[in-house]
């Protein structure tokens, strides 16, 4: 299928062309307010397109690619007509790294072993006066693709997805605490227990409300919590926003913005992640890309057109569906001195940093992140799932407040690393103690 | 088609089944800076079918090859009985319908040539260039549709509708050292090519806006008299409120049930709110909802009482109440869900100066950047704000973020003046990983007695 949609291509563009196929299945089963109520599947099968003709660079997606290729080569070289001048340079073939993507024990599980493992955590979860809704999704999908230079790559993937939320209203107090598993494989029954056990803890001790505290004081944010802090510095080392000349660390590689115990690292090559990949889809074969090390910023991502246009090389980053132009896009985003962190750590909520704060907060999910001026490092959200910490322990879930201040400035004064390093979703991080965060209340 | 698909329903073994089936052409253009970063045609096209067999569950199924509907159907029924559900689903009852309806093209996007576009847009992304030369980046985006929709259900309902969309956005980016400060024109239609012509103003303003905030203190975090513009007090509404009035948040859940009770106060007797999914001429109208269920104007809270919620056919005979045609769904690839259409804050009396008159120190807060609720606690981020200083308007400040309680916010609302505006802007709301759907937002100027201003809390002193 790419092979002749690029033969088209080939004939028809005179600056090269490259394509990605994808065809992709689904199954999900769903619990809903403690009972099953759905199971669905899904087939969807792509086509991306981008040519290059005349100096120009266009692209064109579809999803009924098997009626019509000549009407999609058509439609992007439409799009390169308007396009702009751009030397995009695409990559030769190339040895590509081997990682594990395809579980087969994923690709296999039958509807009732999804439903099984449902049922299991449901009948975990279950209390008195709560409700659960419980969601998981396999994915089973093959990729393909390929330039006119050559360069070529295909494989097959699976991810699961794994979702519980608990639900707890009395009077007009709402209190839902969640957790998710993403990976490429099924998970264990020990990954399972451990989910129900984080549900279970953060609702024991959320179960007394208490005042916030107020001011400028420690906080301790939990790996979902951290989210507010890292969206601003992963968008700031996006290539594409230096070239746009609004990233706020675009002149500073090689300088110490951080605090040394801050590094980051960008893997597409850690098993077991439903993000990981051999080569991207752009044909750039995958690496290990460190963003930031000991505190020092070293380099930014790239896809091969925010490279070409940089002057740069691409890091392996472009990222294409089927409809619209490759962008750069993090695949597993890994936060820790060494970056090399792979179990499941400590289970005691804020990693065993509390101890250290007399009076402050544990973070684990704000309300809002990614609204309003992200990259600017400014942020302020309501708290959706805090506790406060007294003399070092927690004594209850605090409602009503809010967490301000700039994310950069925090990043260079980290008070604490947790040793409870885990997966949220494509990130895999420890809690973090950062002092000075604004804490508001009503 | 709708004789393919009628076909198909009778080789279903469900009690009940139902088939969609759409093929979108769309184009999109965006701007980044100077530079072009694309101009895209294209088309997708897919199906769906939802059935539901004695005593099952819900079996679904979506699909991008035609080719794969029987085998599909048969899936979706296959899948309906694998999950047990006990009491089983029911559906409330819906007089079949067919139609067939064309929505106003308004000039019909797909005789526009993509180069016409591709000018349109640079205009505009130009006006946002040439205010300043503080606006060091812009992110610009065109985009259109037509979407060609058929509806089936074995209850008899069969529709066929052209489905029109246009969205148009711009942020200016202005920068000086290390200050970044954004401003955000956004217009969203269910209409076509002549209804985004002449829209330069408000991309100048956008960016103005932008270079202003450069120099705009940031708001001290406190708790305010806030005043929020018809734009804010839209998405307050939708996102503070509307997401709670969808029943399948309460239609199976006893504690969240009584927390909605019908009749309950939310508010004093000035607030009345309500969701129009008929409403002429809006992104969030459409004839029927994803269910085949008529859409309406459906009153939720009523001189301050809670008096109805959004339903779908499910929820609706769950709890014994009538469908309101809120089963939506942004494609192919997913189940009708309960979602909002054109949510709205209805009209007071006075002007914005009424609103204002006695307030002491307070905060105008005015456009959204967004916002999210998680049920009673919601955030929103305002665009920007101007501080309120012996009834009148000083300042112009930045980084308004708006939290708060649900249940105390809406019952500080103590004034709504009677210059109500539907906001035609573009985006949309997600839910259920379904986003961006089409929807409108609705309100007059209104003003909450106290809410928390998020802001700089460290500097405050106390």
């Amino acid at each position: 299928m790419i092979e002749r949609l690029l033969e088209l291509a080939r004939r028809r563009a005179d600056g090269g062309a490259d394509a990605l196929w994808r065809q992709v299945e689904r199954t999900s089963v769903a619990f809903e307010w403690g009972r099953l109520k759905a199971a669905g599947v899904s087939e969807e099968a792509g086509a991306n397109l981008r040519v290059r003709h005349r100096g120009r660079v266009g692209v064109a997606g579809t999803t009924a690619v098997g009626a019509s290729p000549d009407d999609l080569v058509t439609r992007a070289l439409a799009s390169a007509e308007l396009g702009e001048e751009l030397a995009l340079h695409l990559p030769a073939p190339a040895p590509v790294p081997s990682v594990a993507t395809f579980f087969p024990p994923a690709a296999d599980a039958s509807l009732e072993r999804l439903i099984a493992m449902g049922r299991s955590l449901l009948e975990q979860l279950e209390r008195e006066g709560c409700r659960v809704n419980v969601t998981i999704e396999r994915e089973t999908a093959e990729t393909r693709v390929a330039n006119s230079a050559g360069a070529a790559g295909a494989y097959r993937s699976t991810a699961i997805g794994v979702s519980a939320e608990v639900w707890r209203i009395a009077g007009d107090d709402v209190l839902a605490i969640g957790d998710v598993f993403e990976g490429a494989d099924l998970p264990s029954d020990a990954v399972l227990a451990a989910l129900v056990g984080s549900v279970n803890a953060r609702l024991e001790h959320a179960l007394r409300v208490v005042a916030p505290p107020q001011g400028a004081l420690p906080v301790v944010f939990t790996p979902p919590g951290l989210s507010a802090l890292l969206l601003p510095v992963t968008q700031a080392l996006s290539g594409k926003a230096v070239l746009q000349g609004i990233s706020p660390l675009a002149a500073r590689v090689g300088e110490q913005v951080f605090d040394s115990r801050f590094s980051l690292t960008d893997d597409p090559l850690r098993a077991g992640r439903a993000a990981s990949r051999p080569l991207d889809d752009e044909c750039v074969p995958s690496r290990t890309t460190c963003l930031v090390e000991r505190g020092v910023v070293q380099r930014f991502i790239y896809d091969l057109e925010t490279a070409a246009r940089a002057r740069a090389q691409s890091t392996g980053h472009g990222q294409r569906s089927i409809f619209g132009k490759p962008v750069p896009g993090y695949t597993n985003i890994v936060l820790g001195e060494e970056g090399s962190g792979m179990g499941e750590g400590s289970d005691a909520l804020g990693g065993g940093l509390l101890h250290e704060v007399k009076d402050g907060l544990l973070v684990d999910e704000l309300i809002g992140v990614g609204q309003g001026n992200v990259i600017g490092g400014a942020f302020s959200h309501p708290v959706a799932l805090a506790y406060r910490v007294e003399g070092g322990a927690i004594s209850g879930r605090v409602k009503d407040a809010a967490v301000a201040g700039n994310a950069y400035d925090l990043w260079k004064r980290v008070g604490g690393v947790g040793n409870d390093a885990r997966w949220a979703g494509s990130r895999y991080t420890p809690s973090m103690l950062l002092d000075g965060v604004s804490v508001a209340r009503r | 088609m709708i004789d393919r698909l009628t076909a198909a329903l009778q080789r279903s073994r469900a009690d009940y089944t139902e088939i969609r089936v759409e093929r979108t052409w769309s184009t999109a253009v965006g701007f980044r800076g100077r530079r072009l970063e694309s101009a895209t045609a294209s088309e997708d096209q897919g199906g769906f079918v939802r059935a539901l067999a004695a005593g099952g569950g819900w079996g679904v199924a979506s699909f991008t090859s035609l080719d794969r509907l029987d085998a599909m159907v048969a899936r979706a029924v296959e899948l309906s009985r694998a999950v047990r559900v006990t009491p089983s689903i029911r559906l409330a009852d819906v007089a079949p319908h067919q139609a067939d309806a064309i929505l106003d093209l308004d000039g019909d996007v797909r005789g526009v040539p993509i180069a016409e576009k591709k000018r349109l847009l640079e205009a505009y992304n130009g006006e946002l260039l040439t205010v300043s030369d503080r606006v060091v980046d812009t992110v610009a985006s065109y985009r259109d549709e037509v979407s060609e929709y058929w509806y089936v259900n074995s209850e008899g309902t069969a529709l066929h509708e052209l489905r029109p969309e246009v969205t148009l956005s711009g942020t200016a980016v202005a920068r000086r050292d290390g200050t970044i400060e954004k401003g955000l024109e956004s217009i969203g239609l269910r209409r076509g090519w002549n209804s985004v012509q002449d829209k330069a103003a408000g991309f100048r303003k956008a960016a103005e806006r932008a270079v202003q905030l450069l120099d705009a203190p940031m708001v001290t975090g406190a708790a305010y008299p806030v005043i929020l513009d018809p734009e804010l007090a839209g998405v307050f509404i939708h996102e503070a409120f509307g997401h709670l009035s969808e029943a399948d948040f309460v239609y199976e859940n006893p504690q969240a049930r009584e927390m909605m009770t019908l009749g309950r106060r939310f508010g004093k007797p000035a607030l009345n709110v309500g969701d129009n999914g008929a409403a002429a001429g809006l992104r969030g109208t459409l004839p029927f909802d994803d269910e085949g269920t008529p859409t309406q104007d459906t009153p939720l809270i009523k001189e301050g009482i809670l008096v109805g919620r959004l339903h779908s056919r499910e929820t609706a005979a769950t709890m014994g109440e009538r469908a309101t045609g809120n089963a939506r769904a942004i494609s192919f690839r997913h189940p009708p869900i309960v979602r909002m259409t054109n949510t709205y804050i209805a009209n007071g009396r006075g002007s914005f100066d009424d609103l204002i008159r006695d307030v002491k120190l307070g905060v105008y807060a005015c456009g959204a950047f967004g916002g999210q609720t998680l049920l009673e606690n919601f955030s929103f981020t305002a665009a920007y704000g101007r501080m309120i200083r012996d009834g009148h308007l000083a300042e112009l400040v930045k980084d308004v973020v708006l939290a708060g309680n649900l249940f105390q916010t809406l019952d500080r609302i103590d004034h709504i003046a009677g210059d109500f505006r539907w906001n035609q802007m573009g985006g949309g709301c997600g839910k259920g990983g379904q986003a961006p759907l089409p929807v409108t937002e609705g309100a007059p100027h209104v003003r909450i007695e106290e809410a928390l201003v998020g802001g700089d809390v460290a500097s405050r002193s106390r």
